[in-house]
């Protein structure tokens, strides 16, 4: 359904006169099912949110080129929606307001907006909230209202760019749970970028290692898990115990063959 | 809230009656004692004359901020939009803005002449470089990431623009517009004793010379009043506009 093919990227950097190239993505080739859960995981500088960014067309990429059902990306389009690692909730909107943000976009009449807005904020437990505004809510509380502005536009392609990076341990797994739980009931396909072994583990169908700059797939795994997944049983399932430790070592080879 | 109130009470009452003493005390002309301020106060009000001159100082004040209000933020928006719109007038901006606005009244004479436009003319200039700048500053400090959000989701500029940079901007806006406030009762009270006597500028200049300074407080303190309740009326547009952002302060 999506087809990463050959992706290459470079910036330009300019530190006083001189200039130079850095190149964060080379020749990354992927290839996502619906409805999958696939997770891209590598060191901090590997691009991976540079990728997500390319996939949803929001920065232009050197060569290769994205494909959604076999349609080619070249900015951002209904299919894809992306959840933000820093919530980016507007905070002089109400929560209500900020999930309505997207449909608005999208010309959506006022009722109908409303309508669909109250619809996702119930779906993510948020419905008690919907006039609060997003200071005077958790990191928790915050993403979900993330995530159900996401939703509301009803895209095929969730991305998520570290969505849970920024809110303390227990709800991290919590959100986690919740977020599997929504899956599997609204059937999207979501691509996660994480810097969590565990989480990708925990999450995914597939997990993709990634090198350090300039990232490349270094490796593409299968979760042999099966689900539903009851967080506290597959930590302890020695599959998973065993995955996350292999990840650990091909990150690892990944970083020292990079340097 | 109410513990600030009761504080700025007792403030003003200790203020007046310390001042009462004094003026009682000295029985100097220089510094009459509140009550008889008070009375000239009252004459002032009723004979007309405090009002008609008020009215008149008060109608620069408004043309020549609503100008400078509608400018300013016109030109901080684009300078803040458009880089080189900024550098264009980026060297203007900051060497008026910490000129003395005065120096340049004699221009505005020249200019306008004598009438009530070079007023609102220096209204206009004491107000204007503050809301410019703050709205500049506003714009650019607007987090990327809404932007790229808002992108993302499908906006076009103009609904950028409209919905994520402008709202985002708009307490740097009204902080701006709050301290052109200030300077704009500076600008019209400076030139209505410097250009031509005219308003409460006229009686200010009118009474200090003849020494009548128990008229010549009242006077100073309307213009203290009519600072202050300007300054809230700003600051109730900014709780409109802004209200979430003043939540954030509270907290």
């Amino acid at each position: 359904m999506v087809e990463i093919e050959g992706i290459s990227k470079s910036f330009q950097k300019t530190v006083k006169d001189s200039t130079t190239e850095i190149r964060a993505l080379t020749e990354v080739s992927l290839s996502v099912r619906q409805n999958e859960f696939i997770s891209i995981i590598g060191p901090s500088g590997c691009g991976k949110t540079t990728l997500l960014k390319i996939i949803d067309g929001l920065i232009p990429h050197d060569s290769g080129q994205i494909l959604i059902n076999g349609k080619r990306v070249s900015g951002p389009g209904p299919d894809r929606a992306v959840v933000f690692q820093t919530f980016a909730l507007l905070p002089w909107r109400t929560v209500l307001a900020n999930v309505e943000f997207s449909l608005e976009l999208r010309r959506v009449t006022k009722e109908e907006r409303t309508a669909i807005a109250r619809d996702y904020l119930k779906r993510v437990g948020l419905e008690e909230f919907e006039h609060h505004y997003p200071h005077e809510l958790s990191g928790g509380m915050q993403q979900r209202a993330g995530l159900a502005r996401a939703l509301a536009v009803n895209p095929l392609i969730l991305l998520m760019d570290e969505p849970f990076g920024s809110v303390d341990a227990q709800t991290r797994q919590l959100l986690q749970e919740e977020l599997l739980q929504l899956w599997q009931r609204e059937q999207k396909t979501v691509i996660f970028i994480t810097h969590s072994m565990d989480e990708a583990v925990y999450l995914s169908d597939r997990v993709v290692v990634m090198t350090p700059r300039p990232g490349r797939v270094a490796e593409i795994l299968d979760v042999p898990l099966r689900r539903p997944r009851i967080a506290d049983d597959v930590r302890r399932d020695p599959k998973f115990v065993d995955l996350t430790n292999y990840i650990w070592d091909s990150l690892k080879k990944a970083m020292e063959n990079g340097h | 809230m109410n513990s600030q109130f009761r504080i700025n009470v007792i403030s003003i009452v200790s203020l007046a009656v310390l001042w009462e003493i004094a003026g009682r005390t000295l029985d100097s002309v220089l510094i009459p004692p509140l009550s008889k301020i008070g009375s000239a106060w009252l004459r002032l009000l009723i004979s007309g004359k405090l009002l008609s001159n008020l009215a008149m100082s008060l109608g620069t004040l408004a043309a020549g901020f609503f100008l400078a209000v509608i400018l300013g933020i016109i030109i901080g928006l684009l300078m803040g939009r458009f880089r080189e719109i900024e550098h264009f007038l980026d060297l203007y901006i900051n060497a008026f803005m910490s000129a003395p606005m005065t120096a340049f009244v004699p221009v505005l004479i020249l200019w306008f002449g004598l009438g009530v436009e070079s007023r609102i003319a220096v209204v206009f200039l004491f107000a204007f470089f503050v809301i410019v700048i703050n709205t500049l500053t506003g714009v650019k400090q607007v987090d990327r990431t809404f932007v790229e959000m808002a992108r993302s989701f499908g906006a076009k500029e103009r609904e950028i623009f409209l919905k994520i940079i402008l709202p985002a901007a708009m307490p740097a806006i009204m902080a701006g517009v709050r301290l052109g406030m200030g300077r704009a009762v500076k600008g019209m009270v400076t030139a209505e004793m410097l250009l031509t006597l005219t308003g409460i500028g006229a009686m200010i200049m009118q009474y200090g010379s003849s020494f009548a300074t128990d008229a010549l407080f009242a006077v100073i303190l309307t213009i203290l009043i009519v600072a202050m309740i300007t300054m809230r009326l700003v600051q109730v547009v900014d709780q409109r506009l802004t209200g979430w952002k003043t939540e954030i302060a509270i907290e």
